[in-house]
């Protein structure tokens, strides 16, 4: 019974454990105004699913310092950068921690051909900064975005995620 | 035993005071600008570790409390909002880091294949980048240019919004490769979008009697604009005589379409491509 019982309690602790790492990030997302181009539904839905995954990657690579979760949300420069600053904190022992309070995204421009769009996200972040484990600053953050996402094969993926001044 | 109390509080007065006068504290850039070298100034006394966060960086090192932290094009590569902070003495700043000179496009022209002479086919799209990639959001004009070789191009001036400047054109009435750029002061970008023709202009057969049936062929088949319909494209013609309809599908070759219908002592014979008719021709004594 008992080994019966230990891969159902093993199995249902790592799932726990999993949807602990992946906390759901809340984005709504505006399109009024956006051009030259409307969003259909269907893209407005993918935008907001992966948007969402971009950010539980990030948030995972930074904290556990580790490229390869990187790969399947972001491309280009937005991959480049992030895939330096996770080798620079594994180098210096340094990790990231977010803690997610949702993103207000707005559509700016979505090509006409339908293959890439511009948002801006203002996000509502907690952020941790860890030497080891311990925790050396900690803040609390209104952040605006310039977003550019381009269409993969089957989804989305964060091309450009450049912070604006607090003022813009 | 009040006089000892007094002389405990005004040491810890004192050690308060000291702290405090030896505290390390950041002073951050007010302008920094990507891929360029900063200076953060600290003060204090004493050795601490520095920490610097921000995109594509983190930083540690030790420094000397008072002296400078000089901060390289490299560290400061990325255009965004970079956290100092300094170990153990609970100072941080926030500082953000703009995006240099324009200096790169990106350029998204589509689609790669269009028919002529219609009207807001092409887009194009481009980012404007420094030399370090990053969306560069103060205003800036991007020129575009569409033109089929031996052509007259059309051109526009478009100004960025947040990095980014795009265009809809109509495109040329001439088939060809047309060449298709984005530029930026030095920098540009080509793109060729194929211009092929449009849908056949009057569309016209004639027949004639051969072995056993009637031959139909096209006169050379051109849009609209005169340029030639590409080899390949489908042409019915028709026959409807008192027996029933036969159609045929040929493709043009060498700019003309040729079938052969059955032969009929009296028939209507038409021909069409696409959505174009043409003319029609009463065979024999129908």
């Amino acid at each position: 019974m008992a080994k019966r019982l230990f891969p159902l309690a093993f199995g249902l602790l790592f799932l726990s454990g999993s949807l602990f790492a992946a906390q759901p990030v809340q984005v709504q997302l505006s399109t009024s105004g956006v051009a030259p181009r409307e969003v259909e539904d269907n893209t407005e839905k993918a935008i907001i699913r992966d948007y969402q995954r971009a950010w539980q990657s990030l948030a995972a690579a930074l904290s556990e310092n580790r490229t390869d979760l990187l790969a399947n949300d972001f491309i280009g420069y937005a991959q480049d950068e992030l895939h330096r600053r996770v080798a620079e904190q594994q180098n210096s022992g340094l990790h990231t921690r977010f803690i997610d309070h949702g993103h207000s995204l707005k559509a700016i421009m979505y090509s006409q051909d339908g293959s890439a769009m511009q948002l801006r996200d203002t996000a509502q972040i907690e952020v941790q900064q860890l030497d080891g484990n311990s925790v050396i600053h900690s803040d609390q953050i209104t952040q605006s975005y310039l977003v550019v996402m381009t269409a993969g094969e089957n989804r989305w993926k964060v091309r450009i995620l450049q912070a604006l001044p607090s003022e813009q | 035993m009040r006089r000892l109390l007094e002389y405990a509080l005004l040491a810890a007065a004192l050690i308060f005071a000291d702290r405090v006068a030896n505290a390390g504290e950041l002073h951050v850039p007010t302008n920094a600008t990507a891929g360029s070298e900063a200076t953060i100034s600290t003060s204090g006394s004493g050795s601490a570790t520095f920490y610097l966060f921000g995109p594509g960086t983190a930083v540690k090192r030790s420094i000397q409390l008072g002296s400078d932290v000089h901060l390289s094009a490299k560290d400061l590569q990325y255009s965004g909002s970079y956290t100092a902070v300094l170990g153990g003495e609970n100072a941080a700043a926030t500082f953000y880091v703009s995006p240099g000179k324009a200096a790169d496009l990106a350029f998204l022209a589509r689609p790669s294949r269009v028919p002529a002479s219609t009207r807001q086919v092409i887009s194009g799209t481009a980012f404007v980048f420094d030399a370090n990639h990053n969306l560069v959001t103060q205003p800036t004009n991007v020129n575009f240019s569409l033109g089929v070789n031996g052509g007259k191009a059309e051109a526009r001036s478009v100004k960025t919004k947040d990095g980014v400047a795009y265009v809809i054109l109509d495109s040329e009435r001439q088939a060809g490769p047309a060449q298709f750029t984005s530029s930026l002061d030095d920098t540009n970008v080509r793109r060729v979008v194929q211009v092929v023709a449009s849908d056949p202009c009057n569309l016209r057969m004639s027949a004639k009697p051969a072995k056993n049936a009637i031959l139909v062929e096209t006169e050379p088949i051109r849009d609209c604009a005169g340029n030639p319909v590409p080899d390949g494209t489908i042409v019915t013609f028709t026959e409807v005589d008192n027996t029933g309809r036969s159609t045929v599908d040929a493709r043009i070759k060498k700019g003309i379409a040729e079938a052969t219908l059955p032969q009929s002592q009296s028939a209507l014979l038409s021909v069409a491509s696409g959505v174009v008719v043409g003319n029609e021709i009463h065979w024999g004594g129908h």
